[in-house]
């Protein structure tokens, strides 16, 4: 058995990975009938469906030819994902500024051409402009500062 | 004249200095937040619930509504220029409108938005001033199985709109449905699928999901490309669309009005539907059937006519029944509590002041609009010049800040981070995402509207087709997957994505 089509046989794989966590999370909840929905009642149909549909993709991928799987370029990904991670962990403790640092730099660093001295101005303006947008212009309350 | 009266009434409200003054305001910051992304109308308009205290009703009203149509017109400039929807209902326009940007035609695509957005706008401002009596007669007559078959068949034209395979479509928008149900579920007070994580119990937020995969995904997606993909270099150029241009768009801004009219009111619908809509017809029916996806200027003009004239007939189940269509409708019945005034049918003939000084501001906004909007797409010329490598850092800031502030919770950062990931891997396995968004709004609706169909039918599932309106709607539904299924069909529908 072979897999003619990869883009179509890992769809159908992820589509089974959400269809399998949705439904075994679903069976804590109650089901009830259908003239008195539970909780689990929808979800589980929904995931048992998502199951089907992804079956469907995988079945057709060993059967028919289809596209090769494209290439992942993982490290601009992955700074970019870690970037939005530490604004998330850093923006309450550490405040907007510093939390802006932290994210422009490392956005700037997941780029090919890399320009340190570009990538600073280019931080100092967000600062400003974010400060100036978000917190003065819109009244959002974000900690501009650490809060110590 | 009722009508002509009532209007005049409304003008005599909306047309006191301090009114203009609060319209101009509204969709002045309704253009900004619209153009700037990761913050939509739901935020600003929660920033600014509490101040509308302040202010007479009408005068909070209008303020509010300014900023929600005032979004649509500001949200199909980035969703042209830059490809990400700065309302979710710019989503379409981003397919036809960013194509024609890189062509260099970004100049009338800005223009065209603009231009059908004002004439949705007045159109769907008058059709509220003729018809909101006997329209909220019908909403009012439709239900839990009507409006469940009304999703079912917006989902499955959402599926046509989709490029690729028709299965990976519909499993997107299941998956949204289902993406859609987690947190605090209204009827049993049960936490689904928040796994032990209280960052979940209300849900997944819309704006961490929709600036993951349009903001963060696809900038990852364009960095790999090594050219600045996604935004253009080219000149903007003449902002007035050319006389072929205006005579091609005539019949699809007058389709995607009226669609958009007819598919505002129902709630659930409004603008976000209405877009989706009018680009699925327009595909179908315009002629000659251009390069639809690749930059045809009557897939910008009919969804972002129609987006307009949704955003504004879903004032109608707000005003008439108190029913809200979108968040930001829910808003508005908001700010009418805390004056005092309750929702609901009354409104109309308790304070007619309050009612029609709203619609005429409405007609009053959308002129402000266009004479704010052409003039200010000169200023985004600028936002053009800039590389790549400089712009994309100020989106991840904005999404991330964004993000951040809709609730004021760091946790929403990681559950964009996360969608981030989830994103870049569809994009790469041709997965398209905008059925997912889609499923992710409708899925909580569906839910609640299947279970009271069935609650009435005491579990019968033939309520769906015993119902007329109901019927009819799954019967288009089967029809357009039927079209689509058929072998000889999907061949040329590959072709024409393919192009």
């Amino acid at each position: 058995m072979r897999i003619r089509a990869p883009k179509d046989f890992w769809s159908g794989v992820m589509f089974c990975g959400f269809a399998v966590v949705g439904i075994l999370a679903a069976r804590g909840y109650s089901l009830g009938s259908a003239g008195k929905m539970g909780p689990g009642y929808f979800p589980l149909l929904l995931g048992l469906v998502l199951a089907g549909l992804g079956a469907i993709l995988i079945a057709r991928s060993i059967a028919v030819d289809g596209e090769p799987l494209a290439r992942f370029h993982l490290p601009p990904l992955a700074v970019v994902v870690v970037a939005v991670c530490l604004f998330g962990a850093m923006i309450e403790p550490l405040g907007l500024v510093l939390s802006l640092a932290v994210l422009t730099l490392l956005s700037a660093a997941a780029g090919p051409p890399f320009r340190p001295l570009e990538a600073i101005a280019l931080t100092a303006a967000l600062i400003v402009l974010s400060v100036g947008i978000f917190v003065y212009a819109l009244g959002l309350p974000i900690n501009v500062w650490p809060s110590l | 004249m009722d009508v002509i009266s009532n209007l005049g009434l409304g003008f005599t409200v909306a047309l006191t200095l301090q009114n203009i003054a609060y319209c101009f305001i509204g969709v002045l910051l309704g253009t900004i937040i619209g153009v700037l992304p990761g913050i939509g109308p739901v935020t600003t308009v929660a920033v600014l619930l509490p101040i509308s205290f302040t202010m007479q009703p009408e005068s909070a009203l209008i303020l509010l509504a300014g900023i929600y149509y005032g979004a649509q017109y500001g949200g199909s400039t980035t969703a042209i220029l830059v490809n990400i929807p700065g309302e979710a209902s710019s989503v379409v326009t981003t397919i036809d409108g960013h194509q024609m940007a890189l062509q260099g035609r970004a100049g009338p695509a800005l223009g065209i938005a603009a231009l059908g957005s004002f004439f949705a706008g007045s159109m769907a401002t008058l059709l509220i001033a003729l018809a909101a009596p006997p329209l909220a007669a019908i909403a009012l007559q439709f239900g839990p199985a009507e409006y469940f078959s009304l999703m079912v068949c917006g989902l499955i034209a959402a599926v046509v709109l989709a490029r690729g395979s028709l299965v990976k479509a519909i499993a997107m928008v299941v998956l949204g449905l289902l993406l859609g149900l987690v947190g605090s579920d209204v009827n049993s007070g049960i936490r689904r699928f928040s796994f032990g994580m209280t960052g979940l119990a209300d849900g997944i937020e819309f704006v961490a999901l929709s600036m993951a995969i349009y903001g963060i995904a696809e900038v990852v997606y364009n960095l790999e490309k090594q050219r600045a993909a996604s935004v253009v270099s080219a000149a903007v150029g003449r902002v007035w669309p050319s006389l072929a241009d205006l005579r091609i768009c005539t019949g699809a801004i007058l389709r995607g009005t009226s669609l958009g009219a007819i598919l505002g009111v129902l709630p659930g619908g409004g603008a976000l539907l209405a877009a989706f809509a009018a680009y699925t017809l327009e595909k179908n029916v315009a002629r000659p059937p251009r390069r639809f996806g690749h930059g045809d200027i009557r897939g910008v003009a009919a969804p972002e006519s129609a987006n307009n004239a949704g955003a504004q007939t879903s004032f109608i189940p707000m005003l008439t029944l108190g029913i809200p269509g979108n968040p930001t409708m829910a808003m508005m019945i908001g700010a009418l509590m805390i004056h005092g005034i309750a929702p609901g049918p009354r409104v109309m003939t308790d304070r007619p002041g309050l009612f029609w000084g709203l619609i005429a501001s409405m007609w009053l906004g959308n002129l402000m609009l266009v004479v704010l909007n052409l003039p200010m797409v000169g200023v985004w010329v600028r936002l053009l010049r800039v590389p790549y490598r400089l712009l994309y850092p100020a989106i991840i800031v904005f999404c991330c800040i964004g993000v951040y502030a809709i609730n004021s919770k760091p946790f929403d950062a990681f559950v964009m981070a996360f969608f981030a990931v989830f994103g870049y891997v569809a994009i790469k396995l041709d997965c398209e995402p905008a059925p997912l968004i889609l499923g992710f709004v409708l899925g909580p609706m569906m839910e609640e509207n299947l279970r009271r169909a069935l609650l009435i039918s005491r579990g019968d599932p033939m309520v769906f087709v015993e119902e007329p309106i109901s019927l009819a709607f799954l019967l288009v539904a089967a029809g357009l997957l039927l079209v689509l299924a058929a072998p000889a069909i999907r061949v040329r529908r590959e072709e024409a994505l393919k192009e």
